[in-house]
């Protein structure tokens, strides 16, 4: 049955990508729900809210970002944000503003579909809140604060210790630097890059195996980190 | 007291240290006069320093023949003096700008107060000194007391002869350090008669003349009070820029008063003085009387170089303006605190004095808490040009005879009027004449008619007749009356003619001066403006005029009136003078005085903008301040035209910027959908290529192979777009059928097409064009790609050709929405395109650019118009010339 298939919104007004985002999609095993601007995207998530979305930037109609923040007053679920390279800030404005990730264009639809997986799991994964999260030899337990590799007790700062949290928090997706130093630093240190540099080159020499080629934390050049469980 | 905050420097003293800094060191050897010793002390010292090993170098040193100073000046290095030609002679001259090649260390330069040759840089030595200290170079000099400007009168006083090589005061008082050689006078008489000073003969005349013990004894003192004062000064200045705290002095503030009077420079150095002692800031101050007759122009020449006397000697100078003089001066003095007036008592005052209305008692009487100085006038000051009276128009006499025309004219109706009306008052008629001679020619004719009237009257009409006898006392009164009214209506009209005259004068330079404004505000480029400011200082001065603008690190004339003249080198030293300094040099000025023209830096509020050139006229004067206040405006004139040309400049750039972030706009967008569809559709297929139905496998190969053409037709418009930029584009005409590219066209872009109908509209005949068909051919294609692009599938596209007059017209429609009339003049711009259309499969907004660029190229024209029917449609137009006209003859 269709219930059992995760509805998707592709949001774009280029028809050419639809054309493959759709088959794609429902080989994927995903139901593809297809939208030309802004107006009809918004309409259609509250008429039906959709398992995930996925909005391109550049709206005949609207702003990308205006979709985005209009459709987050009353949608919770995962969006992903399509756009372009050279259109960096407008893409961390997306996440800062509440998107999930991003793909950049031009895309392989493996790497897309792969995003929207961690987008849609994440998702779940917030309703049973997973107090224990284990990946290969590291476990970090969020409910008693202790991380252990290999059994061995892993000691952390609390600045660390909260670095760590949120990172794992997003579940694979990348959290972008303004919203890692508000959670941990607070509101006004939004500007300081440099400590985030500093925390996430410590955390790397605790947690990763080999720290010059981490595995664990990703660095997404300019826009943020990402947790890779 | 157990906490005290230390002292704050100065903060004028601290301006003073700063402006030093990057100066040399300027030392001056004083004597008292000469012989005393001021040369060989100089060059002892120099021979001690180079011992230490200082780099010494004498730019200068005059010996005159004595052999204990050639003696020590042995070893030195000497400067070789520059030779300057004047009056067929070569005349030895300091070599100002081989000092400053050479940079010395410590350079010797001789008698400061030295005139040089005309033709040197500047007039005089001192200002050679000022610019070599102001190079930074160290510099020791010599001078005699008796130079300095402000004593000028005393020494006169004191030893009868008047100095014609000055110095101003300041230019001492700037010096770092100053040595008095100071003998008895009994010594220096001593060395005169042993012939250490002058040969024998000239020292008899020098020892019963100038060398007299009491002039000696007064020079010494006047030395000596000198370099304490100066000394004084120094300590202060240490104090103030230390915050050492006071005993300062009361704060004395002097008025000197001048007018248009041989006093004003006596007047001026005798402030100088008082201030010397007194220690006190002093003001020079004339008074400007609007409703008083203007002083002749020696007068105000007298009174100008008194005052720029006085500025060279320290002072500052104020103009007032007011008819009450005792009241504007006593005003000045209570706003600036004045404690001390210095005024003059000139001569031929002395009826005045007695009627009470002398400047001194009028003072004496109003001022309160001020001391009041007044000089006498010195009876002869050799320095002193009398006034001349103004020379007498040339036309008076026409005012006499025509007094006693009107005279002759009341005689006659004072006869007739006799016969008519015995008994009438006949003076009256008389005294009419009077009146109108008054009125219209001044006080002088007036009292030529007064006079002849009086004759005139007693002889003719008064009892007994034909003769001069006057038979009644009371006539005595009548005449005294003509002479009255000639002179009291004379005057008054004399007046109102002055000052009619002096207003017009005023208006017109107000009306010239806001032409002038005009014209040069009007001015678009810095070309304008200087030709502008060219004319308007010509026709001010009445002689030619140039302006200077900077151009490759150096100025050159870029304008002048009424032609460009030529400059000689003295000239171009000048005016690079006044533009590298700033200051005003050239004929007439303290710098460079050889040239042929005056040169006035161009400053405005920013920057120098040019240098202005006036050739200098015989008579100075009134329009000097017309002259500078062109110059100012010429200056923010060129100035703004810079800041526009800047402004242009900077828009360019914006426009260019704009262009380029269009087409990274456009690369990014036009060059990633195609590609983000092939990549996306040729994963989709390796992905899942099994699991989609063949079907959307054909449609994604399908629309790989579209977006692969998509970005060839944009690379293809890039590469036109380039050639065209590039100016590589080559157009091999041939004869052409226009019908023919348009079918080939419409060929092109029949796989596009969607459900559009495209019709056709081709004339049976059509003269064939001299055409390059391949470009022709692109622009078809561009524009009915672009056609298609903005009309909706099933509308109607239709292409037509057609001969108008000499042309061959391409028409193509089509039923789209129609470009907006503000738009229509851009549709043929890089990168413009329809922003709010909802499918973006279009081109990168470079077709129709394209087609512009290459049917330019061609030689056609290219138009659009929109909307044609119904509010709906646009329809862009192609004339191509036919080549040639064929005569109808031989079709």
């Amino acid at each position: 049955m269709t219930a059992s298939r995760p509805r998707i919104l592709v949001v774009d007004d280029e028809p050419q990508i639809h054309r493959f985002i759709g088959p794609a999609l429902d080989a994927a095993g995903y139901e593809p729900v297809r939208a030309d601007d802004g107006a009809s995207a918004l309409r259609e998530i509250a008429r039906k809210p959709p398992d995930a979305v996925v909005l391109d930037l550049g709206l005949p109609d609207m702003d990308g970002k205006e979709v985005l923040v209009k459709a987050r007053a009353f949608y919770a679920g995962p969006i992903l944000i399509l756009s372009a390279r050279d259109r960096e800030t407008e893409k961390i404005d997306a996440l800062d503003l509440g998107a999930d990730d991003y793909v950049e264009k031009p895309f392989g639809i493996g790497e897309f579909l792969a995003r929207l997986r961690v987008a849609l799991r994440h998702r779940l994964l917030k309703d049973g809140a997973e107090p224990v999260v284990t990946v290969g030899d590291l476990t970090i337990d969020m409910e008693r604060r202790r991380i252990t590799r290999a059994g061995e007790p892993v000691r952390l700062s609390p600045k660390e210790y909260d670095l760590l949290a949120r990172l794992v928090a997003g579940g694979g997706r990348v959290i972008t630097h303004r919203q890692l130093l508000t959670a941990v630093w607070g509101p006004a240190h939004v500007e300081d890059v440099q400590y985030l540099r500093v925390f996430v080159g410590q955390l790397r020499q605790k947690i990763e195996a080999d720290p010059a080629a981490p595995k664990l934390i990703a660095t997404e050049p300019g826009v943020g980190y990402r947790f890779n469980d | 007291m157990t906490l005290d905050e230390p002292r704050r420097p100065d903060p004028d003293a601290l301006l003073a240290e700063a402006r030093r800094e990057g100066r040399g060191r300027l030392k001056v050897f004083l004597g008292m006069s000469p012989g005393v010793g001021k040369t060989y002390e100089m060059l002892q010292a120099a021979q001690r320093r180079k011992a230490e090993g200082a780099d010494v170098v004498v730019g200068i040193a005059e010996t005159h023949g004595r052999a204990e100073t050639e003696a020590v000046l042995a070893g030195l290095e000497i400067l070789p003096r520059k030779s300057i030609d004047y009056r067929d002679r070569a005349m030895p001259e300091f070599d100002i700008d081989a000092a400053l090649a050479r940079r010395p260390g410590l350079l010797l330069v001789d008698e400061y107060a030295h005139s040089n040759v005309p033709g040197s840089r500047h007039p005089k030595r001192w200002q050679d000194v000022q610019e070599l200290v102001a190079a930074g170079i160290d510099v020791w000099t010599t001078l005699n007391v008796q130079h300095l400007e402000s004593l000028v009168d005393v020494v006169w006083k004191i030893t009868g002869a008047r100095q014609r090589e000055t110095v101003p005061d300041q230019v001492l008082n700037s010096a770092d350090d100053i040595e008095v050689i100071d003998i008895t006078p009994a010594e220096i008489r001593q060395r005169l008669t042993e012939g250490k000073v002058y040969v024998p003969e000239t020292a008899r005349l020098a020892s019963e003349n100038f060398f007299k013990t009491e002039n000696l004894t007064a020079l010494r003192e006047l030395a000596l009070r000198r370099a304490a004062q100066t000394v004084d000064q120094q300590l202060q200045g240490a104090m103030r820029l230390a915050g050492v705290e006071g005993p300062w002095a009361a704060g004395e503030r002097i008025l000197v008063l001048v007018g248009p009077d041989g006093m004003a420079s006596t007047l001026a150095r005798a402030g100088r003085r008082l201030a010397d002692t007194m220690d006190a800031s002093w003001t020079v101050a004339h008074v400007e009387r609007p409703n008083r007759a203007p002083p002749t122009a020696m007068a105000a020449a007298m009174l100008s170089d008194a005052l720029k006397m006085a500025e060279q000697l320290g002072g500052s100078t104020v103009s007032l303006t007011g008819d009450d003089l005792v009241g504007a001066i006593l005003d000045y003095a209570a706003r600036n605190h004045v404690t001390q007036i210095v005024i003059g008592k000139p001569r031929g005052g002395r009826w005045r004095e007695a009627m009470g209305l002398s400047l001194s008692s009028a003072l004496i009487q109003r001022a309160s808490g001020v001391a009041l100085h007044v000089l006498t006038d010195e009876p002869e000051a050799p320095s002193a040009r009398r006034a001349k009276p103004a020379p007498r128009a040339a036309g008076a006499w026409r005012g006499h005879a025509a007094a006693i025309a009107m005279v002759a004219v009341s005689g006659a109706v004072a006869a007739l009027l006799e016969r008519i009306a015995p008994g009438a008052n006949l003076a009256m008629v008389f005294l009419l004449s009077v009146l109108a001679s008054a009125i219209a020619y001044g006080l002088w004719p007036a009292v030529t008619a007064a006079a002849l009237s009086a004759f005139v009257y007693n002889f003719f009409f008064l009892e007994p007749r034909l003769t001069f006898f006057i038979g009644h006392g009371a006539d005595v009164i009548t005449f005294l009356v003509f002479f009255m009214v000639a002179m009291t209506t004379g005057w008054l009209a004399g007046r109102v003619r002055d000052q009619a005259r002096d207003a017009s004068q005023r208006a017109s330079a107000v009306a010239a001066l806001l032409a002038a404004s005009r014209r040069m505000s009007a001015a678009a480029t810095q070309d304008e403006a200087s030709r502008a400011l060219a004319e308007q200082l010509a026709a001010a001065t009445g002689g030619r005029a140039a302006v200077f603008l900077p151009s490759q690190g150096d100025i050159a004339p870029a304008a002048a009136s009424p032609d460009m003249p030529v400059f000689s080198t003295p000239d171009m030293a000048a005016a690079r003078w006044a533009w590298e300094r700033g200051e005003t040099a050239g004929a007439g000025t303290g710098t460079l005085p050889n040239a042929s023209w005056t040169f006035h830096p161009l400053q405005s509020l920013k920057a120098r903008a040019g240098v202005a050139a006036i050739e200098p006229r015989a008579q100075g004067g009134d329009d000097e301040r017309f002259v500078l206040a062109l110059i100012d405006q010429g200056a923010v004139a060129l100035e703004r035209a810079e800041l526009a040309a800047d402004a242009a400049d900077a828009e360019a750039l914006r426009r260019t910027d704009r262009l380029r972030s269009a087409l990274l706009n456009s690369i990014s967008h036009d060059l990633r959908t195609p590609l983000a569809t092939v990549l996306g559709s040729a994963t989709t297929l390796i992905d899942f290529g099994k699991s989609i139905d063949a079907k959307v496998q054909r449609d994604l190969l399908g629309a790989i192979k579209e977006e692969a053409e998509r970005l060839n037709r944009y690379v293809g418009d890039l590469l036109d777009m380039t050639r065209l930029e590039g100016g590589a584009l080559v157009t091999r005409k041939d004869w052409t059928d226009v019908r023919d590219v348009l079918r080939a066209a419409l060929e092109r872009v029949e796989r596009r097409r969607g459900n559009r109908r495209l019709d056709t509209d081709f004339p049976r005949e059509l003269t064939m064009i001299k055409a390059d068909p391949g470009l022709l051919e692109q622009v078809l294609v561009n524009i009915m790609e672009n056609a298609i692009a903005y009309s909706p599938d099933g509308s109607t596209i239709e292409a037509a050709a057609y001969e108008d007059r000499g042309n061959v017209v391409i028409s193509i429609e089509d039923e789209g929405r129609g470009i907006p009339t503000a738009e229509l003049e851009n549709v043929f711009e890089k990168f413009r395109r329809m922003e709010e259309s909802t499918d973006r499969g279009k081109g990168a907004g470079l077709g129709l650019a394209i087609a512009k660029g290459f049917i330019d190229a061609m030689g056609g024209r290219i138009a659009a118009a929109s909307p044609i029917q119904d509010g709906r449609g646009t329809r862009i137009l192609v004339s191509l010339p036919k080549d040639i006209p064929t005569p109808a003859i031989l079709l």
